[in-house]
């Protein structure tokens, strides 16, 4: 019988909602929430010998702490989700699972072919979930069936439900690379539309929000990508390559006085930005339209980072993470400049 | 139907004399018989005398030894046309004039390197045994190695001119001893017919990019920069000849020494099947240059010489990595916005685990793409009892002769954009 | 963040980047290192000019859109070239 440790968020381990997304992690014996079906699903061969949970708000940060607490359950495998299309859960568990794979343990994540962690699950499988919670029966389904392979000592392929990048390996070629262009040119030039031995990179393709109704009754948030900061960058934001972002407070402030805020953006000469910040945050403005009540309010604050050869990896996680502040602060459209 | 007037060149054909080399050593003179290859050291280094190196250090270094040479430069194949090399490698030995026709004598199985530390160059590495030597086309050919001490006070520069120089000198005078020897095979090669459609068969030509990017990331074409220049036809014959010489010291698996160009897989894929199942269309060779302007420029140029000269699919190669992917990326759309198919030969960057995004710039709208394998992929290299070209490989800061692991993409010409290598990235 | 039912409009200059990688609500600006300016205009006309596009922005987040949309906030521009202040241009760090 092989040993599992599932992974779940605070919610799904019913701890809570938003207001338990910040606790964890925390290791549980035997399957909880959704483990306890999944447990059924793979009985009586496989056994969910513990869960681990954590809050969506700080578990893209305790992988470490998390995998630590997986392993002490001493797991033949590790799972992870469904998460859906959460985007800080399905962080969580891409990041829990390709944690665990290089660490040489088994693992599966499932979650939907949109979520935003699909990347981060280096080269660990996922399984396609359904789209909400709502399809939980039929994603476990589908996990159970990946799990059952898996222990078999099997791969998973997109039969299985597999998604993501898969994993570019080395191989020895019968032919080199120029027969094999040449084959490819004929093959191409014979009608043979797709052949390729590089798929090209999967676009991460959004769905646009539903627009604000009505401006006047919404609070509204400023968001750059401009790398200003305050003076002399006490938090030491990078000037690229950013692996943080910052948040700086507004409330009490009309206007950015030159001096008290510098951009430290690598990619642009950043004298503009220094000579009147609003160059670069538009707070003046901003102010103008709260006070005719063009806007329900503006956010006490902006978060900034630096847009420089910043990994998409980074700046996916810097997306769902001011998702979620935004959301928990009221905050319902943000303006987002660029550089 | 002949070509019109503007394909001169397209009459000709190219004959290579192929000389195996089966063995090689020292001597008094240098000569070549029965596959026997021996060399003057005296008149090596008399080629290579200039007043930028102090000294030179000559040794042979063959497959199946347990040697490792570091820091690997440029790599040359043997070749002449004639006595005092009878014009090849054009604007270094031979006049700077067109050259690709008659004969070429050839020392198949031999090369000319260059070793030792040159600004900007990174590191390179071959290796004679082990894993590694199947990787590089130089782990299966007797080199000639030549390490090599600057001048005092020799500005860098002119140490690289006279490295390249002199490694083109001797590699001209092992060929000449080559002249009255029986050729093993002697190979009769097509020349493309640039512009006129010769019956039924697809016409299928090659893009070749030219990483021309400054002193020591140069490449030159009949002995000046191409920097400058702007897409052309060469015909493959001029490559045999040694008009197109490399200066460039990047990317080690991803650099075109000499030797490839001298060599070209996909020329001689399209000179193999010319007239089987393909029609060479030619060969057009472009700058690679840093800024994205002239990239673009360059691209839409390349495209447009590849309509001219009635090009169906064009097969289209790099030289280094990152920026040089955005130089195919950008051919590959402006050929298919002329109704041409292109192919780009691609490294892919993918991580150790093969796992991160692996072009570094994707063609829009072109989508046919041939992997020459992952550049993070690791070795483990065995240690080796003798070392060339340095003493330190300090890429992993180890003895150059010890067992270390590296990234595929140190070992020379291993991902080769020419499309010399067998191994590829494959989602598994 | 559009994902997670946020609005966005993303104020940029390099609108067919911005287009490519989808951002469904752009609004075009002058120059890459000014977002939200533009240095060529006196002090009075560049704050107009931010609040234009902020109005533009502002629009832009109350329009249902399918796909990556450019907004454009209108007024006629200067034709001088912004110059550089002079204090500050030693050092700037073109990546």
């Amino acid at each position: 019988m092989a040993r599992i440790v599932h992974y779940i968020n605070q919610f799904f381990a019913g701890v809570g909602g938003e207001d338990s997304a910040g606790t964890g992690p925390l290791l549980l014996d035997g399957p909880s929430g959704p483990g306890r079906r999944l447990a059924e699903l793979v009985a009586p061969e496989h056994e969910i010998v513990a869960t681990v949970w954590c809050g969506d708000d700080v578990a893209a940060d305790k992988v470490d702490e998390i995998v630590g607490l997986v392993r002490s359950a001493d797991p033949d495998l590790v799972v992870a989700g469904p998460a859906f299309t959460s985007g800080r859960y399905g962080l969580a568990c891409a990041r829990v699972v390709a944690a665990a794979h290089q660490a040489g343990v088994a693992s599966v994540a499932s979650m939907h072919e949109d979520n935003p962690g699909l990347d981060e699950a280096g080269a660990a499988p996922v399984v396609a979930s359904g789209e909400v919670a709502r399809r939980m029966a039929p994603s476990l389904e589908r996990l159970a069936a990946g799990i059952r392979r898996l222990l078999a000592g099997e791969t998973l392929t997109a039969e299985d439900g597999r998604i993501g990048a898969a994993a570019r390996l080395t191989v020895v070629t019968d032919d080199n690379a120029a027969t094999r262009a040449v084959d490819l040119a004929l093959a191409r030039l014979g009608g043979d539309a797709a052949a390729t031995e590089i798929p090209l990179p999967r676009f991460d393709r959004v769905t646009p929000a539903a627009p604000v109704a009505d401006a006047s009754t919404v609070m509204l948030a400023l968001v750059s990508e401009g790398g200003l900061v305050v003076a002399d960058n006490p938090d030491g934001l990078e000037s690229a390559r950013a692996t943080k972002w910052l948040r700086y407070p507004l409330e009490d402030r009309d206007a950015l006085a030159p001096g008290d805020y510098m951009s430290v953006h690598g990619g642009f000469s950043t004298a503009w930005a220094n000579e009147d910040p609003h160059r670069i945050l538009p707070l003046d403005a901003a102010r103008e339209l709260e006070a005719e009540g063009a806007i329900g309010g503006l956010l006490g604050e902006y978060f900034v980072t630096t847009g420089n050869g910043t990994s998409v990896a980074n700046a996916r996680r810097f997306g769902v993470e001011w998702a979620a502040d935004l959301r928990r602060s009221g905050a319902r459209a943000a303006i987002l400049t660029a550089t | 139907m002949p070509p019109g007037p503007g394909w001169q060149y397209a009459h000709v054909a190219l004959t290579r004399l192929v000389h195996q080399v089966r063995e090689v050593g020292f001597g008094q003179r240098t000569s070549f018989a029965d596959g026997v290859l021996t060399v003057s050291a005296e008149q090596a280094r008399g080629l290579l005398a200039d007043e930028a190196l102090a000294a030179v250090e000559l040794s042979w270094v063959s497959p199946g030894q347990s040697a490792r040479i570091v820091k690997v430069l440029d790599a040359v194949e043997p070749r002449s046309k004639g006595p005092g090399g009878g014009g090849i490698f054009p604007g270094f030995v031979g006049p700077a004039r067109p050259q690709g026709s008659g004969e070429t004598h050839v020392l198949r199985g031999a090369t000319v390197v260059t070793a030792g530390f040159l600004p900007r160059a990174q590191e390179a590495l071959v290796d004679l045994s082990g894993p590694a030597a199947a990787l590089s086309p130089l782990g299966a050919t007797h080199n000639l190695v030549v390490e090599f001490t600057p001048a005092q006070g020799a500005q860098w520069e002119r140490v690289d001119a006279a490295l390249r120089r002199g490694a083109l000198r001797l590699a001209a005078a092992l060929a000449e001893a080559s002249l009255d020897a029986a050729p093993d095979a002697v190979e009769e090669l097509p020349s493309p017919s640039a512009g006129a459609r010769g019956g039924d068969l697809p016409r299928i030509g090659v893009v070749t990019n030219l990483q021309t990017q400054g002193s020591f990331k140069d490449v030159f074409v009949y002995g000046r920069s191409f920097g400058a220049g702007l897409p052309t036809l060469l015909d493959p014959g001029e490559l045999d000849d040694g008009a197109v010489v490399s200066g460039q010291f990047g990317h080690p698996a991803l650099k075109n020494p000499t030797f490839m160009h001298q060599n070209h897989p996909v020329v001689d894929e399209l000179r193999r099947r010319h007239g089987n199942d393909v029609e060479f269309a030619g060969l057009v060779i472009c700058p690679e240059p840093v800024e994205q302007g002239a990239k673009e420029l360059i691209s839409l140029f390349a495209a447009k010489v590849c309509a001219a000269a009635g090009f169906d699919a064009a097969i289209v190669t790099k030289e280094g990595g990152g920026n040089a992917d955005a130089d195919v990326a950008l051919k590959m759309d402006a050929l298919v916005d002329l109704g041409i198919q292109p192919v780009g030969l691609y490294a892919e960057m993918a991580g150790v685990d093969g796992t991160g995004p692996s072009v570094v710039v994707a063609p829009e709208r072109a989508t046919a793409m041939v992997s020459t394998g992952n550049y993070d992929h690791v070795l483990h290299l065995p240690e080796m009892e003798k070392a060339y070209g340095g003493e330190q490989f300090a890429l992993v800061k180890a003895p150059a002769a010890a067992s270390f692991e590296v990234p595929t993409a140190v070992v020379y010409c291993a991902l080769s954009p020419l499309g010399w290598g067998r191994i590829a990235a494959r989602s598994g | 963040m559009e994902r997670a039912g946020i609005p966005t409009a993303l104020l940029c200059n390099l609108v067919s980047i911005a287009e490519r990688v989808g951002a469904p609500r752009i609004v075009r600006t002058r120059g890459i290192p000014y977002p939200t300016g533009d240095p060529s205009l006196d002090a009075d006309a560049e704050k107009r000019w931010r609040r234009q596009l902020v109005d533009c922005a502002l629009e832009a987040l109350q329009t249902a859109v399918d796909e990556p949309t450019v907004f454009e906030a209108g007024q006629a521009r200067s034709s001088t070239p912004p110059k550089m202040p002079v204090a500050a241009a030693a050092g700037a760090d073109h990546a």
